[in-house]
């Protein structure tokens, strides 16, 4: 089996550094236009006094915005760490047996994921947005409590080191052991991840002696310390602080859900530090609270869901309040039953602390008291539909603007609504107990913790990117990134709500081969997340020293339909007072949605064969010797790894009546690719599709692979017969690439050549 | 950063399938190589045994012998990897070890076998075959393949922008 904390380290590690680095180059690149357009950010030297004044006005800082930058750095970076868990264990979901990881390493990696992803990704972020935003939006200078504020960020690293510790000392045991003998440092090599499942159920929590769950305990109460002071201070700052004209009747609808999220964190959090107090004593003081003999196991599990519920929604609700602040925006209109969206937001928040038993249904609990909360988390659905049915309606006739932002929350609506509905017929007891603990529930719960949840953190982030930076992210990049994390997750959580439904249990490592295939979709699903999380990441980067600057104090366009809110109207402010700008007035265009310039079309190309031979011709067979090269390269590969039989150019030269020899048909090969193929596609090269020459190549490029996939097909069959039509059909691009860039970049020259000749 | 023409094909679709294969590529590459590699890595191919002291195995059959369907085999018939994993075993406080080395006697660890030792009887079980992980030995190349083609296709945009840039220097506009 693989090792996990070198494979994890080694990943984390390669990650950070690849972050580390693309920021440091594209710091170094960052230098002004040669037009003078615009001054950069001012190249900074590595001095150490520099450093030194850095790190200590980060350390110390007190600012609100500044706090919000750290909640959200450190939730991106905990957000990654449990991310490449969630790899770590798809990857071992590839196939049936557990052959990838042990079965333990499995449980530990969907138990760190769970803290990992609730607790130290999503709420450190939400915060980070609030810290961030809420202020500038109710008009108050800084949040009520800064000191607090600032302590309430700084005890989640230590919080998350505690917690994630048995990596690292699995990590540093294994190079310890490099150069000492085992039983120096035989406290590393016993400690390990913590796998009980991210729940701690009792009697497994008390029992299991892994000595890393106590440290995690503890850090799991430091996070809840944390949080619960965040909350007073958003709670006191929204009831305190409020700017001139900022009443509860016109306070956004964002800072309401933060209200309401730290309402309920305020009750939910302490009660989660006395249970975790409970099991510390239990595990180390031999008292009884869940014994079987005291209190009962079943206890933990009301404790645990009494705060573990409320935190579900903890973690959603400030993902409605961005849905209902950021989707006005992008449609046009002004946010449809503002007041039912509050009731709906206070209503979820007094429901979230009557639903949790409905984790315990298979439990023994007396089926009367399941009943009455089977009836609140049925009821639980209505607030959350008001909110669905009021999205729906702002967008409705609205001026819809295909930005990132809004596909993400077109996508996040749509992923609410399933994970929704399949959460009511969980909430209904005799379903459950058919799909208690199978696939069904993590398909469920996902499709909100992946989907509305993350989709709107990165609406977010794109949505106020000028308003943090001055600068614009690559809005294309950002398209197809919402795009992709859209569909991974559609495909990766509707496939485990199918096998769940089909009954396949879920947290077990190894399960039966009919389930492979699905598990694969699965599993290529949860990679393409992961690969549009890594594009989001670059996007933020990147963008911070090459994004266009902002060059207007309205960058969305907010005030021709009356949207442009207190936030915008503090960056307004801030842009006249640093730049001298003039405040922009509606009717200005914005440079994002100007429209794009229209590429050149190939009419007045190569023309006709007798018009343009003797032009043409030379050039033709200099990009058809560059795409037979580039061609050579993709089929000597498929040769190597067995995918294409070198006999099959022997019959080439059969063809032109030569010895059958595999030499001779290369050549002959490089001798058709520079000569006749070019040639023919000069001929026919208006008549095929494509805008751009290359494209008309890559085409006529296809159509030529169905003869060559014909041709020199010696009976391969399963893989091999994918690689190989794969192979064929990437080399012929590779020739059709070659043909036509080496021929349009000749012709280019030659364009060149030509003008200043008549210009001299 | 938003230049340049703009094509459906090129600007979002050759990147969505290059993720695609990308992930693909991940998903046949990391389990091919690694059924690669794995033999040199560790010690797969040869099972875990487990053994129970005189006292448990007196304990699981009683005083009796247990019966005929039971393998015996004097530790002297053991081969000398089943002798050093046994001996390993009988010391560690689980009572496992894997074999490293020839295991003749697999079938009889695998239905329960008894093994006399120095006049004690121990029970010997198969507690972990440890297979070797088996993957199509297309699934490597094609994965890294696959990954470096989705590479090509995540890089399309600002490919296809640059050879815009290039037909249009070619003076081939309308």
């Amino acid at each position: 089996m693989l090792n996990r904390a070198i494979v994890e380290g080694t990943a984390l590690t390669v990650l950070a550094l690849s972050v580390l680095c693309l920021w440091l180059r594209e710091r170094q690149k960052a230098r002004p236009e040669s037009d003078g357009g615009y001054t950069t950010r001012e190249e900074i030297g590595f001095e150490i006094g520099r450093l030194q004044s850095e790190l200590s006005r980060w350390l110390t800082t007190t600012d609100h915005r500044d706090i919000g930058l750290l909640y959200i750095a450190f939730g991106t970076a905990a957000g990654l760490w449990g991310g490449v868990d969630a790899m770590m264990l798809r990857t071992e979901l590839l196939t049936p047996p557990a052959d990838i990881w042990t079965p333990e390493t499995y449980n530990a990696l969907f138990t760190t994921h769970g803290l990992t992803m609730l607790i130290f990704f999503v709420l450190p972020v939400f915060f980070g947005i609030g810290n961030y935003v809420l202020p500038l939006l109710i008009g108050a200078d800084d949040m009520a409590f800064p000191r607090v504020n600032a302590i309430g960020f700084w005890l989640l690293p230590p919080a998350l080191i505690l917690v994630r510790m048995g990596l690292m000392l699995q990590v540093l045991g294994q190079v310890l052991n490099l150069v000492l003998p085992a039983d120096a440092i035989r406290f590393f090599l016993t400690m390990r991840e913590v796998s009980v499942g991210w729940t701690l159920y009792a009697p497994l929590s008390v029992q299991q002696p892994n000595p890393q769950i106590d440290l995690l305990l503890l850090g799991l109460h430091l996070s809840g310390i944390a949080t619960t002071v965040g909350a007073i201070n958003f709670i006191t700052t929204i009831a305190y602080e409020r700017g001139e004209g900022v009443s509860w009747a016109n306070l956004d609808i964002f800072s309401w859900n933060m209200l309401v999220t730290s309402g309920i964190a305020l009750f939910a959090f302490p009660l989660l530090g006395s249970a975790l107090v409970m099991l510390l004593l239990d595990r180390n003081l031999g008292t009884a609270f869940f014994a079987t003999e005291g209190g009962g196991a079943i206890l933990w599990q009301h404790l645990f869901w009494f705060w573990g519920h409320p935190e579900v929604y903890i973690l959603f609700l400030p993902a409605t309040g961005l849905m209902s602040l950021i989707l006005p925006k992008f449609v046009g209109r002004k946010l449809f039953g503002y007041q039912y969206i509050v009731y709906s937001t206070l209503g979820l928040g007094v429901l979230s602390f009557g639903v949790w038993a409905h984790h315990m249904f298979t439990t023994s609990a007396d089926p009367r008291v399941k009943l009455s909360f089977m009836a609140v988390s049925i009821a639980i659905a209505v607030p959350s539909a008001i909110k669905v049915f009021n999205w729906i309606t702002t967008m409705w006739e609205g001026d819809i603007r295909l930005t990132a932002p809004f596909i993400l929350c077109a996508g996040g609506i749509g992923t609410f609504i399933i994970g929704g509905v399949t959460g009511v017929f969980l909430a209904v007891i005799p379903v459950d107990i058919l799909y208690h603990g199978t696939y069904y529930v993590v398909g469920h719960f996902h499709l909100i913790v992946v989907g509305i949840i993350p989709f709107l953190m990165i609406a977010a982030s794109y949505y106020w990117y000028p308003l943090i930076t001055g600068r614009w992210y690559d809005t294309r990049m950002a398209r197809f990134q919402a795009l992709l994390i859209v569909f991974g997750s559609f495909v990766t959580f509707m496939t485990l709500l199918v096998i769940g439904g089909l009954g396949l249990p879920r947290r077990q490592a190894i399960y039966p081969p009919e389930y492979q295939f699905a598990q694969q979709i699965a599993t290529v699903g949860g990679y393409v997340i992961g690969l549009s999380a890594l594009l989001w990441l670059y996007n933020m980067l990147v963008s911070y020293w090459r994004g266009t600057p902002v060059t207007t104090t309205d960058p969305w366009g907010l005030k021709a339909t009356n949207q442009f809110t207190r936030e915008w109207q503090w960056f307004e402010q801030r842009m006249m007072d640093k730049y001298d700008m003039e405040p922009t007035e509606p009717e200005t265009t914005r440079r994002s949605y100007a429209p794009e310039a229209e590429p050149a079309g190939l009419a007045g190309g190569v023309g006709t064969v007798a018009q343009t031979v003797s032009r043409n011709a030379w050039m033709a067979a200099a990009g058809g010797f560059v795409g037979t090269v580039l061609m050579s390269g993709g089929l000597i590969t498929a040769i190597l790894i067995g995918v294409l039989d070198p006999v099959s150019f022997g019959e080439i030269a059969e063809l032109v009546g030569l010895p059958a020899s595999p030499a001779i048909g290369a050549g002959l090969f490089l001798v058709g690719g520079t000569v006749t193929w070019p040639l023919l596609f000069l001929a026919f090269s208006d008549y095929l599709p494509g805008r751009l020459l290359f494209e008309t190549g890559l085409v006529f490029a296809t159509l030529i692979s169905s003869g060559f996939a014909i041709a020199f097909y010696t009976g391969q069959s399963g893989l091999a017969f994918v690689g190989y039509l794969t192979f064929v059909l990437v080399s012929h691009w590779a020739y059709g690439i070659g043909l036509t860039v080496t021929f349009q970049y000749l012709k280019s020259d030659e364009v060149l050549q030509s003008r200043s000749d008549g210009g001299g | 950063m938003s230049d340049g023409a703009d094509s459906f094909v090129f600007q979002y679709l050759a990147p969505f399938v290059g993720v695609l294969l990308i992930a693909v590529g991940i998903a046949g590459a990391v389990p091919g190589g690694y059924a690669l590699i794995e033999p040199d890595l560790e010690n797969c191919g040869n099972p875990t045994i487990g053994v129970e002291g005189p006292e448990e195995t007196a304990e699981r059959f009683g005083e009796d012998e247990p019966g005929p369907r039971l393998p015996q085999v004097a530790f002297e018939d053991l081969s000398s990897a089943e002798q050093t994993a046994f001996l390993t075993a009988v010391d560690d406080p689980v009572g496992e070890e894997q074999v490293v080395g020839s295991v003749p006697n697999a079938d009889a660890f695998r239905r329960g076998a008894i093994v006399t030792y120095e006049g004690e009887r121990y029970y010997v079980t198969l507690v972990a075959e440890n297979t070797c992980f088996a993957a199509a030995p297309l699934q490597f190349p094609l994965g890294v393949f696959a990954i470096a083609l989705g590479f090509l296709g995540v890089l399309a945009p600002p490919l296809y922008r640059r050879l815009v840039r290039l037909e249009q220097r070619a003076g081939r506009s309308e």
